[in-house]
């Protein structure tokens, strides 16, 4: 079975979430006999500009056939003025201007649409829902799609154009039962073919140096969040709480925020920025963290989260996030907090209590042994794309 | 908080073992942590101003349920901005602009304190209405829970759900030529979606009850565990070709039921088929029904009704009786407009 994979970006330079977990489900899907993977994407690494940064054409990544495509013209500082616009009232945005915001969002590549158009894929994947690729690759596909939606509940889930896309392909993924509900909410969609798969989590591959010497803080105990350090994550309030925290709560404890920085966290003593680290210091400075903080509000899975669990770590997420928030109440690994009192008493116990810090974090890797290991994971998988070959693209699309 | 521990930890969960245990002790530390800070908060030792603009931060990208959706989070959001500080900031990246600022702000806080302090008078008290409507709405919430009829139990019995029962032939006959998905509840561990997908439909199911469907999804089953109403609220209208209801009609209120029946009239494509299992009066009184029988707020109705209730939905109805009368089958055809004879009814 052929099996093409888009995304608006495919390369492990670009940090996304849903486009790494694209990444490494047509990684291990390509080792699965019987499969050919291939991957569409664009030349752009930065989703902010669009910015052609990779050459055209075919390169191979770890068995994958990887097509990259040009973006036509880089972000239009427009969509800024239509994107502060629409958020506004997203329920009543109509299909003509969400459809606007969709081109201005792009990236607006005519040569990956017009290869998805030609396939000879049996099967389309893509993901995930908000970009003009995602939306119009699935119209334009010969071949069956399935939208792996990494829906978060945030206003473009509620633009009509965008909608489109969730009608119109022809099965659904979801990352979990949390993301799922959401998006029934929103959209009529309960009857298609779909699963709730989440993602695997491979064996750890350790540094092996203590992760405080990472952090250049030795052996003072640290928090840690580990992904793009960005408002949107959740890492200003992450910030500012922690400040607040170390002000009341005077001590050794450090906050680590590891991963490309891109806001702006002023130098305190008690603060460690790391920019990108190298995978084994990312294993390392989970490894010996006191906790994992994960402040962001709108995710649809975070494996971060399920790497720290791996490493018997305890998880404190933020409540309103209710993937997070599930996977903690469903595995007992974590805690949540909905504001600075609720995240002062929980470092507060969390320091104090290390039968607790055990028990969350064996808690939380018995739960990812037991939903989220590659084998059975994409054995699954292969099973649900093989019924959606089956179950052809219906001419009334 | 460490000392009060009230009780030693579980041992951790291994997969689904020893799971209930950890999520109550888990949902009593949360609970610990819920009155701590409530506690904390009593004492005052941070300033509401500081809080408030936290919290405002903290849900600043919150999920839009949060911002439009739950009441309370909503609340959260005006009560952090009701405070309209008048104390402006007066750092400065310029050489001295910070003295400048300064001056400035101590030249018009008389006027600038006067102008805040109305409007956080305004913000405030629309806020402690807000809250007082939130209360009130909490009350009657609280005395509608109080007599809410539990959801209705799936009601199964060991000769009648099964894959060799005498409808379920009946039931892959009717629906031979379904064109579109057929969705099957109660669906159970997938007994009757597996026997319809070996028969080449295109069968899924949805099942109510905790933890059933586990190890059909392994197997490959499209089965979802959700419940039927807020399943077929998010059907597409006309989307079926075919919907099987067996066990969870039964023990529904009136009102459960006829909502079910109206999404089935809307989701049911024009000449798609409904059919229904539901057990006799016989049946429902046998010894051998389950114990949620006697519990149950609905009992079954008898044939005519079905036919009478889904003519008015827009079916066309035939019954099968079961034999030893325990049980029947209800046959019915979507004559199409289904959202129309929702309305109608």
């Amino acid at each position: 079975m052929k099996v093409v994979f888009v995304t608006p970006r495919y390369d492990p330079s670009a940090i996304g979430g849903a486009e790494s977990a694209a990444r490494l489900l047509a990684e291990h899907l390509a080792a699965q006999p019987g499969f050919e993977v291939e991957a569409y994407s664009t030349c752009a690494v930065d989703h902010l500009t669009w910015k052609n940064e990779l050459p055209p054409g075919r390169t191979e990544m770890h068995g994958v056939a990887v097509h990259r495509f040009a973006v036509a013209h880089e972000r239009d500082e427009d969509f800024f003025h239509c994107d502060a616009r629409l958020r506004r009232s997203p329920r009543h945005v109509t299909f003509g201007q969400s459809r606007r915001w969709l081109e201005l969002n792009g990236p607006d590549s005519p040569g990956l649409l017009e290869a998805l158009g030609d396939t000879d894929a049996d099967v389309v994947v893509l993901s995930p829902y908000l970009f003009s690729v995602t939306v119009d690759g699935i119209r334009v596909s010969s071949a069956p799609t399935v939208l792996h939606c990494a829906a978060h509940d945030e206003p473009p889930l509620y633009f009509p154009a965008i909608g489109e896309a969730f009608v119109a392909a022809d099965a659904l993924c979801y990352y979990t039962a949390a993301e799922r509900r959401l998006v029934q909410r929103v959209h009529r969609v309960a009857e298609k073919p779909q699963i709730v798969l989440g993602i695997g989590v491979g064996e750890p591959e350790e540094g092996g140096r203590p992760g405080g010497e990472h952090l250049g803080i030795g052996e003072r105990p640290y928090l840690t969040f580990v992904a793009r350090i960005d408002t949107h994550k959740g890492a200003d309030a992450l910030d500012r709480f922690f400040r607040l925290y170390k002000k009341r709560r005077p001590g050794p404890l450090a906050l680590a925020l590891v991963g490309p920085v891109s806001t702006t966290i002023d130098p305190h003593p008690d603060i460690v920025t790391t920019g990108p680290v190298e995978e084994g210091a990312k294993w390392d400075i989970l490894r010996d963290a006191l906790a994992f903080v994960h402040p962001g509000a709108l995710e649809s899975f975070s494996l971060v989260i399920m790497e720290a669990w791996q490493e018997g770590v305890p998880v404190v997420v933020n409540a309103l996030c209710e993937p997070t928030r599930e996977h903690c109440a469903h595995s007992a690994g974590g805690l949540w907090f909905g504001s600075y009192r609720q995240f002062e008493a929980i470092v507060d116990r969390l320091t104090a209590d290390a039968e607790l810090r055990r028990w969350l974090g064996a808690n939380g890797r018995a739960y990812v042994r037991e939903h989220y290991q590659w084998p059975a994971l994409i054995e699954r998988y292969a099973r649900f794309l093989e019924s959606v070959v089956e179950r052809g693209r219906p001419a009334s699309r | 908080m460490t000392e009060a521990r009230a009780q030693p930890l579980p041992e951790p969960a291994e997969g689904d073992e020893g799971l209930d245990e950890a999520q109550l002790y888990l949902a009593r530390v949360m609970a610990e942590i819920d009155e701590e800070v409530l506690r904390r908060r009593a004492s005052g030792d941070l300033p509401p101003r500081i809080e408030h603009e936290l919290d405002e931060l903290f849900l600043r990208f919150s999920p839009m349920a949060g911002r439009n959706g739950s009441i309370e989070e909503a609340l959260a959001v005006v009560e952090s901005t009701s405070f309209v500080d008048p104390v402006v900031p007066v750092r400065s990246s310029k050489s001295g602009g910070a003295v400048v600022k300064k001056a400035i702000r101590k030249a018009s806080i008389w006027y600038v304190g006067w102008v805040t302090a109305q409007i956080s008078q305004f913000a405030s008290a629309t806020s402690r209405t807000l809250r007082a409507i939130d209360d009130r709405l909490e009350a009657l919430q609280s005395d509608f829970d109080s007599q809410r009829v539990p959801a209705a139990p799936v009601i199964e019995t060991a000769w009648g759900h099964r894959p060799g029962a005498w409808w379920v032939g009946r039931v892959e006959e009717a629906l031979r030529d379904a064109k579109g998905r057929v969705l099957h509840a109660a669906a159970g561990d997938g007994w009757l979606v597996r026997l319809l997908a070996q028969g080449g439909l295109d069968a899924y199911g949805v099942e109510p009850r905790v933890g059933r469907i586990d190890r059909a999804e392994v197997e490959g089953l499209d089965l979802r565990e959700e419940p039927l109403v807020a399943h077929l609220r998010a059907v597409a209208p006309d989307a079926l070709g075919g919907l099987v209801l067996s066990g969870v009609l039964d023990a529904m209120t009136a009102p459960e039921r006829d909502a079910a029946i109206d999404l089935a009239s809307r989701v049911v494509a024009d000449g798609g088929r409904l059919v229904v299992h539901s057990l006799s009066a016989v049946g429902w009184a046998a010894e051998d029904a389950p114990v949620e029988a006697d519990l149950a707020s609905g009992s079954p109705l008898r044939p005519r009704s079905w036919v009478a209730l889904l003519e008015a939905a827009g079916f066309r109805s035939e019954i099968v009786e079961g034999p030893g009368a325990r049980d029947y089958l209800v046959i019915a055809v979507s004559d199409g407009g289904g959202e129309e004879a929702a309305t109608r009814r």
